[in-house]
């Protein structure tokens, strides 16, 4: 069973439960990794400025960094095949025992209960991205009300997730070049390069910039989130980017009277003093997906 | 005019000897191995300069430190310069690469010269004429001697055990065995090891080639198929050979025929080159780079620049890529944009919507 608090309140303060720590370890992991990748293969994509010796050398140079550079790669390859047992383990503990258990084991309750799974995309995406232009332009007050995953982390899910197929396969068509060339032309060599490295750029900005941002640089996150870490997020980010999940698991909790307005504001704020220590086991919560 | 003139050439002799005999009287005999006709009486002064008929400035100077360490340290200085045989001199000409020197070559103990390079030049793909003789046009950018080749330092190497590159005291230590001159010792080791690799390393050979093979103009007049050091530094090689590594292959590595030297290289197009597309796979497939790679790994393209005309479905695979990155990452910093810009007003509005406050009267109501 799981043993962790769904959510929990320190100082006063709600954290709401969120990475598990296989989850957080996953993730620990990959981002180590491609920040190894991206500082020992950069210097080789802009192998013609002034900084790429340097940050070459801190990695052992010309001898030692590609096989820094090849670990890390096999580092990532390898969680990757984790990945996918982990979700194939998932899908069954958490999609196909409980359908057996109700006894409604379909291919069709399957699908369907994998296209609504929180991490696919779907229409509700379309319809946050349209109302959060309205809330960057000013035509509106409010953020759009995000579910347990927002469009952004599916974005921030799905983009890696074909990244690494593709960094994957064409670092090892590179790597093992000799055995590919025994079954396939030379030229996929060429192309191995080019996707290589124009996807590794690709990844690195949008790593660097839009997940750092939206993850640790932006202003109600700055300096750092820590959810990567604690597995948890504070209530203010869980209601500017998850507004219906929150209240979804707030009124679960029973909480219903302490759920904060959209903006943020304490509007619930009572005469009461309120507590500054407690926790709300998860036996005491049904279960919110 | 022609009187200003020989006034000034008079006042420039006067003032040549005047220099002359002071350096005769300043400085004690130099007594340099290759220096019989005590050349750096005067060419030792760093100075030592003129500006000559084509306007260039030229230094005279020669650095016998430097020099004495160079593969032509013991080529007197009349074996290149045999035009000069008196003190002081008129200006020197051109230095002819194909003149017999007073080097006598060991094994046919004859005078040596470099004639015998400039006829494998003659057969190869830098042959100043073409396969039926007739001259190739543009001659002048077809490479000679010097314009690869300056006077290169010895760069010898040491095979004992823990030691660096370099003389190795080890190995001077068996020479002196047998021989009995210490001068002698140095010259042969630096000899021998020297050409057991190569003087230059990677980058610099790759330099050096592209000198002609990355110059547009040259390219465009002779139809070469690619900026050949660009793309080289594009691939894995050209991008190691320039973060220094020497073991990593080179234009030479790949161009000459094992066994042969860089002046015999031929065109890619000549069924005899190495790089011939079906002789091609045995160079990679080299004992000492890719031992199990199939001649197919060979189709590899090397010189592959990723631009329409040489390389079209490479470079339209990279639009692709290229419009994946833009189609990803300009929204994404569009929106990143717009909400740094957001927070910066975070109270702005056009339209107040009424449900957040009536949201939060409804559940004051409900505390209530």
């Amino acid at each position: 069973m799981e043993r962790h608090l769904k959510i929990k309140i320190k100082n006063g303060k709600k954290y709401f439960y969120k990475f598990t720590p296989i989850q957080r370890a996953q993730h620990i992991t990959i981002a180590t990794c491609v920040i190894v990748l991206a500082l020992t293969g950069m210097p080789l994509k802009f192998h013609d400025t002034f900084w790429a010796p340097h940050l070459y050398a801190l990695f052992g140079g010309i001898k030692v960094a590609p096989v820094v550079h090849k670990i890390a790669g096999t580092v990532l390859m390898l969680l990757f095949m984790f990945h996918l047992i982990y979700v194939g383990f998932s899908i069954v503990r958490d999609m196909i025992i409980p359908l057996k258990k109700k006894k409604q084991l379909r291919v069709s309750s399957v699908l369907k209960s994998l296209v609504t799974h929180p991490i696919m995309p779907s229409f509700k995406d379309v319809r946050d991205i349209i109302d959060l232009l309205k809330y960057y332009l000013f035509i509106t007050d409010e953020r759009p009300a995000g579910a347990k995953f927002t469009w952004k982390e599916k974005f921030d899910y799905w983009a890696p997730f074909w990244g690494i197929v593709i960094m994957v396969t064409t670092g090892l068509i590179m790597w093992q070049k000799e055995i590919v060339t025994r079954f396939l032309p030379g030229v996929v060599i060429n192309l191995a390069l080019i996707a290589h490295s124009d996807e590794a750029l690709l990844a690195a900005l949008f790593l660097f910039i839009w997940h750092f941002y939206n993850v640790h640089f932006s202003t109600s996150v700055f300096p750092m989130g820590t959810v990567f870490i604690t597995g948890y997020l504070p209530e203010h980010l869980m209601v500017e980017e998850h507004y219906e999940y929150y209240k979804q698991v707030m009124k679960a909790a029973g909480l219903e009277d302490e759920i904060l307005a959209a903006d943020g504001s304490a509007a619930t704020k009572s005469e009461k003093a309120p507590e500054t220590n407690r926790v709300i086991s998860v036996s005491d919560l049904p279960r919110v997906s | 005019m022609q009187l200003m003139e020989i006034k000034n050439l008079l006042k420039f002799r006067i003032s040549f000897w005047a220099l002359f005999l002071f350096l005769i009287l300043a400085a004690p005999l130099s007594s340099s191995a290759a220096d019989i006709g005590n050349c750096l009486l005067c060419h030792k002064y760093p100075g030592l300069s003129r500006i000559d008929e084509e306007g260039k400035f030229r230094l005279m100077y020669v650095n016998e430190e430097i020099f004495n360490q160079s593969v032509h340290a013991k080529v007197k200085c009349e074996g290149c310069h045999p035009d000069i045989q008196k003190i002081p001199h008129e200006p020197a000409k051109k230095v002819d690469c194909l003149t017999q020197c007073h080097i006598i070559e060991p094994s046919s103990e004859k005078k040596f010269s470099h004639k015998d390079v400039a006829e494998s030049l003659a057969t190869s793909a830098h042959a100043k004429v073409d396969k039926k003789g007739q001259p190739k046009p543009y001659p002048e950018d077809i490479p000679t001697c010097k314009n690869c080749h300056e006077n290169p330092l010895y760069r010898p190497l040491s095979f004992f055990k823990r030691v660096r590159p370099g003389i190795s005291d080890v190995a001077l230590g068996r020479c002196r065995v047998c021989h009995k001159s210490d001068e002698f010792i140095y010259r042969f080791y630096n000899h021998v090891t020297t050409r057991l690799h190569k003087i230059r390393n990677p980058k610099n050979i790759a330099q050096v080639c592209g000198r002609c093979h990355d110059d547009d103009e040259i390219i465009a007049r002779h139809n070469l198929s690619t900026k050949a050091v660009f793309s080289y530094g594009e691939t894995f090689h050209g991008k190691a050979a320039r973060f220094l590594e020497e073991k990593i292959p080179d234009c030479l590595d790949c161009h000459v025929k094992p066994g042969e030297s860089v002046h015999q290289m031929l065109r890619h197009d000549d069924p005899n080159s190495i790089t011939h597309i079906n002789n091609r796979g045995r160079i990679c497939a080299s004992m000492d780079c890719h031992p199990n790679a199939t001649p197919q790994m060979a189709t590899y393209k090397v010189h592959a620049e990723f631009n329409r005309e040489q390389s079209p479905f490479q470079y339209y695979f990279q639009v692709f890529f290229i419009v994946l990155a833009g189609g990803t990452l300009l929204p994404l910093m569009g929106l990143l944009f717009l909400d740094l810009f957001r927070r910066l007003f975070p109270n702005a509005v056009i339209k107040r919507s009424k449900s957040t406050n009536g949201k939060t009267s409804q559940n004051q109501d409900k505390k209530r």
